[in-house]
């Protein structure tokens, strides 16, 4: 097996500590990344929902400034978004480099992106609930928990896995200003360096990643629907 | 009681505005089935929407059980809902929950198993408690809005509010659901208002209705009232949609065979309304009279307990006895119109009262 692989993958199997380092990181930032993201694209996600035009808690001057910086933040292409971060980085986790200094831009990336799609999954939410809700005497924060979330499982597992898949194009993105990874690993290698079989490795690698969390979400999904 | 005092709401849509509910004043006492008719756009849904305060009214007061509504804070208003239940043409039913899940939502602050004893009961108040495991997507309509009175009626309401709840289903369905709310209103002594463009609904299970027309309440009264009276234009061509006998204008104008006399025939419309027509008038008229009385059209039914409709027939016989006839149907208290004659003496001139078909049924 050992032989089969070093004949067929002469550079990977040089480098494989290197390798495992390299996908660790990437592992790494999105599982940071796409936690932040997470949390924060949800209250935005949400608060857009609420705050709009016939919202629940509609409130005009809270709806346009979010929705206006969000609309900002997503015409500003990532790779701008990570050098123009730097400083922020530096100051908030102390470096703009290796993990720790690109998970700043990757949350800014993300997370107006994941809002967005939060904000559409919420808005599938029937509007006829929300009335039935709130003529049996819910609160807002009420219909927030117990019909828009609940409510909106399977679409908010949708919103998550395009997310997740969308950020771990930019982690590779990011390996390109030393944030390491295994976008870093396969440039640095397999084209800087030519070494085929460790961009097919990486390639192969990064679609069983995008597959498993595409299953997953698609699971999860389709056990709360019904 | 539900007081609502000089209700408008207005809706502004890019730079049109709709006034929805204009000045709208009514009272619905304790335990009444009051239904609210109007056709589609009157606002209707709109009214109503204003007794929970879904919808706030621009001006006026809204006033339940002798609380202001329109001037309690969030927090009470949220309270005060608990006591209003609402279901919907939609059922509104949450897709993610049970049956069992749906109804136990509005149920809070309660144990477990008080939760858990609560929701049978309620499912087995509405006859669907077989069905709690079901999702609302493996239910029928008339299942489904059945969960949506369980579910309204979860924290013990004095006040039902119902939006077209029927206009969804079938007929046959519908009619299990208006009486599955007359039984709730007489077993809880549940207040139900009743919103519906169907008279059919009205006529079925209200006590009293208001009739709308673009925002306003044109008509208030008993149903009987409203179907036997009708005042005003809106509320005639309500009661005239419903009735078979509206056929008759149809008939008329296409000069049907039907309605065509020979010489010595008078075509009458009798009209009933607010008396006991328990004598079989039309057989008794014939036998006296010794006249032939024809039945073009007929539509005669209980509404609110009493009868009301009319039939139109054909009268053939001696001029004289048709008179007597005809004099005979009013002193019993029927309204006679003669659509058009043929008798010779003419005591009847058709052109006098046919202008009187337009007028009610
Ligand atoms: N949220 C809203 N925004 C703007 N206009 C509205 C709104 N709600 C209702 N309207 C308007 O108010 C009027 C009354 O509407 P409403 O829904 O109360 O009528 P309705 O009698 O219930 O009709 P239907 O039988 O079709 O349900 C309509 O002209 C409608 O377009
Ligand atoms: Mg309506």
């Amino acid at each position: 097996m050992h032989e089969v692989l070093v004949e067929w993958l002469p550079n990977l199997m040089k480098r494989l500590p290197e390798f495992w380092k390299a996908a660790g990181d990437t592992v790494l930032m999105e599982v940071w990344a796409g936690a932040i993201c997470f949390v924060l694209g949800m209250i935005f996600g949400i608060i857009l929902t609420v705050t709009k035009p016939g919202g629940i808690m509609e409130n005009r001057p809270v709806y346009q400034t979010l929705d206006k910086i969000i609309n900002l933040f997503r015409s500003i292409p990532f790779i701008i978004l990570l050098t123009a971060l730097m400083p922020l980085s530096r100051f908030i986790m102390g470096t703009a480099i290796y993990v720790r200094g690109v998970i700043v831009p990757l949350v800014f990336g993300a997370t107006p992106f994941f809002s967005r799609q939060v904000e559409s999954a919420l808005a599938q939410t029937d509007k006829g609930l929300i009335e039935a809700a709130l003529s049996m005497g819910s609160s807002p924060f009420e219909i927030i928990f117990r019909v828009y979330l609940r409510e909106s499982v399977a679409p908010l597992t949708r919103a998550t896995t395009i997310t997740a898949i969308s950020l771990l194009g930019l982690t590779a993105m990011a390996g390109a200003v030393g944030a390491g990874g295994l976008g870093d690993f396969a440039i640095r290698y397999g084209h800087d360096r030519n070494m085929i079989d460790i961009t097919w490795v990486t390639v192969i690698v990064l679609v069983l990643a995008v597959s498993i969390v595409q299953w997953l979400g698609d699971k999860i999904a389709r056990k709360n629907t019904h | 009681m539900i007081e609502l005092e000089h209700v408008s709401k207005r809706f502004t849509l890019d730079d049109k505005t709709v006034t929805a509910v204009d000045d709208v004043s009514l009272k619905i006492f304790d335990g009444e089935i009051f239904g609210i008719i109007g056709f589609s756009g009157a606002g209707k849904s709109t009214l109503v929407r204003c007794i929970n305060l879904l919808e706030r009214p621009d001006v006026g007061n809204v006033k339940i059980n002798n609380i202001e509504f329109t001037s309690l804070k969030p927090k009470d208003l949220y309270n005060a809902r608990k006591k209003i239940g609402m279901i919907f043409q939609q059922f509104n039913l949450m897709p993610s929950r049970t049956v069992f899940q749906n109804v136990a939502y509005p149920l809070k602050g309660m144990s477990k198993d008080a939760i858990s004893k609560k929701v049978r009961e309620l499912l087995n108040l509405v006859e669907i408690g077989d069905k709690e495991n079901a999702y609302p997507s493996e239910l029928s309509g008339g299942q489904k809005q059945r969960v949506a009175i369980a579910r309204a009626l979860a924290n013990e309401p004095d006040i039902l509010l119902c939006d077209e709840a029927t206009s969804a289903l079938d007929p046959q369905t519908t009619y299990s659901i208006l009486k599955l709310l007359k039984e709730l209103n007489k077993k809880l002594s549940l207040t139900i208002v009743v919103i519906t463009h169907e008279m059919e609904v009205v006529k079925t299970i209200c006590t009293r209705a208001a009739v709308m027309d673009a925002g306003r309440i044109v008509e208030t009264g008993d149903v009987f009232n409203i179907f036997s009276r009708p005042q005003h234009q809106m509320t005639k061509n309500f009661v005239r949609s419903t009735s078979h006998l509206s056929k008759l204008d149809d008939l008329m104008r296409e000069n049907s065979p039907m309605v065509e006399l020979k010489p010595g025939e008078m075509l009458v419309k009798l009209t009933y309304g607010q008396l006991d027509v328990s004598e079989p008038l039309i057989s008794i008229a014939a036998r006296q009279f010794n006249i032939d009385l024809n039945i073009v059209l007929a539509d005669v039914e209980i509404v609110a307990g009493a009868l009301i409709g009319g039939t139109v027939l054909i009268l053939s016989g001696e001029a004289a006895k048709i008179h007597e006839a005809v004099n005979y149907f009013k002193s019993k208290g029927v309204r006679v119109d003669v659509i058009k004659s043929e008798i010779e003496d003419a005591i009847y001139k058709e052109e006098e009262v046919y202008a009187e078909t337009e007028v009610r049924l």
